[in-house]
């Protein structure tokens, strides 16, 4: 059962798969739908985190079903359609989504799929009605497409990579932020002796995810990021390590620290490693300590954003930056089972100091929220702009969707990110008159 | 109430023969709409672009103190998101349906939302915007209307667009001013005049709207702007006004219409003031309709002069430009272009239908072997004719001008620029000079792969696109 929302920010399980598919080099996105499912996409999700576009614009191919097809049927547009697109859109690797209208007539999407790959054609296929979730339903969706359809294509198993590991759990968009704290996550592993493997983003494409496979290890990021890693410890035995955030800052020397034993790695050369990072923070901080003090910067702030950023944002300004959360509101509906625990973690964030810990992803409901919590500094997304007004407290845009803020190459996530967050955070005080 | 009767009007393709699917020579183009009826064309691929939904919630969006319930799966309502976040336009609620609702329907979970857009917004209306989802599962949105309008005593208006219908994304305006027309100006009863004028803006930009406002009431006019930022009484005003302004009659066609034809306000049917030329006619004909034809001549003097001293010495001599555009923007653009001494060296529109055939046959006239192509979006038959073409300048509104850049020419963007009446030219002319004088960035994108295969690219354009068998 699900219920009304108001203002969401949560797409479909169509837009979430084809979030995901936009980020990985040389793979098309086949949408077999309405003319509108890839425009709203375009317009409400691309238009929304402005500054990584993969094509330059609305989705490449779709089926742009009519009244005919609803009636008699679409699987033979779609058979067409994926033909052409083989045709017009260069491409290593075609992914088929469908949208509501037809699975609702019921087109055979996998028999598409399959009548392509007879013809040796490289493609995979995803049910992705944006009735079946949002966004996070369908990167899920469209992970496990890739996971399970991709070593009947690629005639045999790519030559193993040593130390490669995996990187669950950041959808696309979803997290403005996400070529940034990829890359960023890919540094610091490296940095300890392993081979990240990131699937998506810049030099991203289906021969990182044929070596999904060969990894020594999986990390997620998220609660987004379980399913697929257990679905891998399930078919390759491979172990995973599940985090609820992103590692922001300290939190990023944990994850090495723990990754690190995990594997059996060189501690030393870890501990180094790790020890540079926080020095390098470390100096930061303090040459930071005069306008921190002098601004006031030790405030309540209120969060709202994904899981994952919620947990990593308000740890690291809770724990490290001694800022004070009043509010916290969690906007991607995590699984019943891991929300719990999200709670009684970020509640406790700070020693003594009880934060309000919230799930929802009603636009109305949240301002209500904020506004009554209130707080004096608001972290979230662009929806959130009005309530940070209507409070006349600084407001630092940090989750989707963004209006006034380009993103392309920033995180938030590891050493790096903590750095730029500092940054950001520290520009929204100082802004305007609220010193 | 003839046009007035069913709950959502003639798709556009029945109703002036739209064509949505064309490529050929301008002359061609004239002939293709000579005959009985117009035969439609169909695409073997294509690519995403616009629909009834998202044109109907473009309006919605707009209108003052209103509430829309988007009765769909979450998908369907982002294009309101982006609407909220980049625009701040729209208080909108979705129904959230999912499979389950595909198959029970979902009456108790609209009836819910629109109580809960009610008691969130206070709003004068509600709009209950179907989807495909509701289409297809054919939900009683109609009883949930009539039972909440007598609940909450204040229109609620169910806009019946189905995403799949019409192949034209304009009929997603007329349905949206078709359901409010429906719902809220009833007969005939009043009948008076209230002297007022209507000016149709329909989703025009902010600046644009105050630029032409700026001179109708100039003039002395009292303007009852719609659908633009109205009130939802601004609709029931309109059917008792003196006559209809139009800005854009792509756009305003069937509002028009339909206050002509049920309500007798007479419609102003005028080319889109843009240009100098075109707006002095435009300004001069509403001038001469609303008995004010010399404060007209004298006001377009006076900008006139001001403008040709700004404008100083632009000229486009020498430069061959694409134009890719709706129709009503592309042919006024196209004499702009032509005045300043370029060359149109190709059009796409998203679509021509009969009320385009004079000024179609003005351009036959000029130009009978300029290549015309029919596309919403798109881009692989744009980029295809473009690579052929190589003009030295693209002016486009698409959602793919990101993508056109890749080729290296300059691009500039109509899609949120003003463009209309004195400023607009004069705002036009220095953003198509700006692109002229500096094209180190469209340059510098000309390293970056297109998405398309070469072979592709060496095709004809019009290989994708074929008669609708029947």
């Amino acid at each position: 059962m699900t219920y009304h929302i108001d203002g969401s920010r949560n797409s479909c399980a169509l837009h979430g798969a084809l979030q995901l598919i936009e980020a990985i080099e040389g793979a098309v996105p086949v949408i077999h739908s309405n003319t509108g499912c890839g425009m709203q996409h375009y317009l409400g999700v691309n238009r929304l985190g402005p500054g990584t576009d993969s094509s330059g614009g609305p989705p490449v191919s779709s089926s742009n079903i009519g009244e005919k097809h609803i009636v008699f049927g679409g699987s033979s547009r779609l058979r067409e359609q994926l033909k052409n697109t083989i045709k017009v859109v260069e491409g290593e690797l075609y992914f088929i989504v469908s949208g509501c209208s037809t699975e609702m007539v019921g087109d055979d999407i996998p028999a598409m799929a399959k009548e392509g790959l007879e013809q040796r054609f490289p493609i995979v296929y995803a049910n992705t009605p944006g009735f079946r979730g949002a966004v996070h339903q369908g990167y899920e969706l469209a992970v496990r497409a890739l996971i399970e359809q991709l070593p009947a294509l690629s005639g045999g198993r790519q030559k193993p990579t040593d130390n490669l590991v995996n990187i669950w759990g950041i959808i696309p968009r979803q997290d403005p932020f996400w070529a940034g704290n990829l890359e960023e996550i890919g540094r610091l592993l490296e940095g300890i002796g392993l081979s990240p493997n990131l699937l998506i983003g810049y030099g991203q494409g289906p021969d990182n995810w044929r070596y999904v496979p060969e990894a020594v290890l999986n990390i997620s990021v998220s609660v987004w990021g379980e399913a697929p890693a257990r679905l891998l410890e399930e078919r390759y035995g491979t172990p995973s390590v599940l985090l609820d955030g992103l590692p922001v800052g300290s939190a990023a020397g944990r994850l090495l620290n723990a990754v690190s034993d995990r594997l059996g790695l060189d501690t030393d050369r870890t501990e180094r490693f790790v020890a540079a990072e926080e020095t390098r923070l470390g100096r930061q901080l303090a040459g930071f300590a005069d306008i921190y003090y002098r601004a006031g910067f030790q405030r309540e702030f209120a969060l709202v954003a994904e899981s994952a950023q919620v947990v990593g944002i308000g740890e690291f300004l809770g724990r490290t930056l001694g800022l004070l959360p009043r509010t916290l509101i969690i906007t991607d509906n995590p699984p019943e089972e891991s929300m719990g625990a999200i709670r009684e973690r970020l509640s406790g964030l700070v020693d003594g100091w009880k934060a309000e810990v919230f799930f929802s992803e009603d636009h109305a409901e949240i301002q209500d929220i904020v506004f009554s919590g209130g707080a004096e500094v608001v972290l979230g997304s662009a929806l959130e702009a009005k309530v940070a007004d209507s409070l006349g407290v600084p407001f630092l845009p940090v989750s989707f969707p963004l209006a006034d803020r380009v993103v392309i190459h920033r995180g938030y996530a590891g050493y790096r990110g903590a750095t730029a967050l500092l940054e950001d955070i520290g520009s929204a005080m100082l802004s305007r008159s609220f010193t | 109430m003839i046009l007035l009767k069913k709950r959502a009007p003639r798709i556009r393709e029945k109703r002036i023969d739209t064509l949505n699917a064309w490529i050929g020579p301008a002359d061609s183009a004239v002939r293709e709409f000579a005959g009985q009826e117009v035969v439609q064309r169909i695409r073997t691929f294509s690519q995403s672009s616009n629909d009834d939904l998202l044109h109907a919630l473009n309006i919605l969006c707009r209108i003052e103190k209103s509430a829309t319930v988007i009765h769909s799966p979450r998908g369907c309502a982002v294009a309101a998101l982006y609407h909220k976040v980049a625009q701040g336009r729209g208080n909108w609620i979705v129904t959230n349906l999912d499979q389950k609702d595909t198959i029970m329907g979902a009456d108790r979970k609209l009836r819910k939302a629109v109580t809960t857009a009610y008691r969130t917004y206070d709003p004068e209306v509600i709009f209950i915007l179907s989807s495909p989802v509701a289409a297809i599962n054919n939900d009683d949105i109609q009883a949930v209307v009539d039972e909440l309008r007598e609940e909450l005593e204040l229109p609620v208006i169910p806009v019946f667009v189905t995403g799949f219908a019409s192949r034209n994304a304009l009929t997603g305006y007329d349905i949206a001013l078709h359901s409010i027309f429906r719902q809220l100006a009833g007969g005939r009863e009043s009948g008076g005049r209230n002297g007022r004028v209507n000016l149709f803006s329909v989703a025009e930009h902010r600046s644009d709207l105050q630029e032409v406002t700026r001179l109708l009431t100039a003039l002395g006019l009292e303007l009852n702007v719609l659908p633009d930022n109205a009130s939802i009484w601004t609709f029931v005003e309109a059917t008792e006004a003196r006559f209809s302004i139009s800005l854009n009659h792509d756009a305003d066609n069937y509002l028009g219409t339909v206050l002509r034809e049920e309500y007798d306000v007479p419609y102003l049917e005028i080319e889109r003031p843009l240009g100098l030329e075109a707006t002095g006619r435009w300004l001069l004909d509403v001038g001469k309709a609303a008995g004010v034809g010399q404060a007209a001549a004298e006001l377009h003097r006076q900008e006139s002069v001001r403008v040709r001293r700004e404008l100083g010495d632009f000229t486009l001599s020498g430069i061959r430009v694409y134009l890719s555009l709706s129709p009503s923007t592309a042919l006024q653009v196209a004499k702009l272009v032509e005045e300043s001494g370029g060359e149109i060296a190709g059009i796409t529109v998203p679509h021509l239908d009969v009320l385009h055939i004079a000024q179609l046959k003005l351009l036959a006239s000029r130009h009978p072997l300029l290549q015309v192509h029919i596309a919403d979006g798109q881009p692989f038959e744009e980029l295809n004719i473009l690579r052929r073409f190589a003009p030295d300048l693209y002016i486009g509104d698409g959602a793919h001008t990101g993508q056109v850049a890749r080729l290296g020419f300059p691009v500039v963007s109509l899609e949120q620029t003003r463009i209309l009446a004195y400023n607009g030219t004069l705002n036009l002319v220095q953003r198509i000079s700006v692109a002229l004088k500096n094209r180190s960035f469209g340059e510098r994108l000309a390293s970056v792969t297109l998405p398309y295969k070469e072979s592709w690219l060496q095709r004809s354009p019009n290989w994708h696109i074929k008669k609708e068998v029947k």
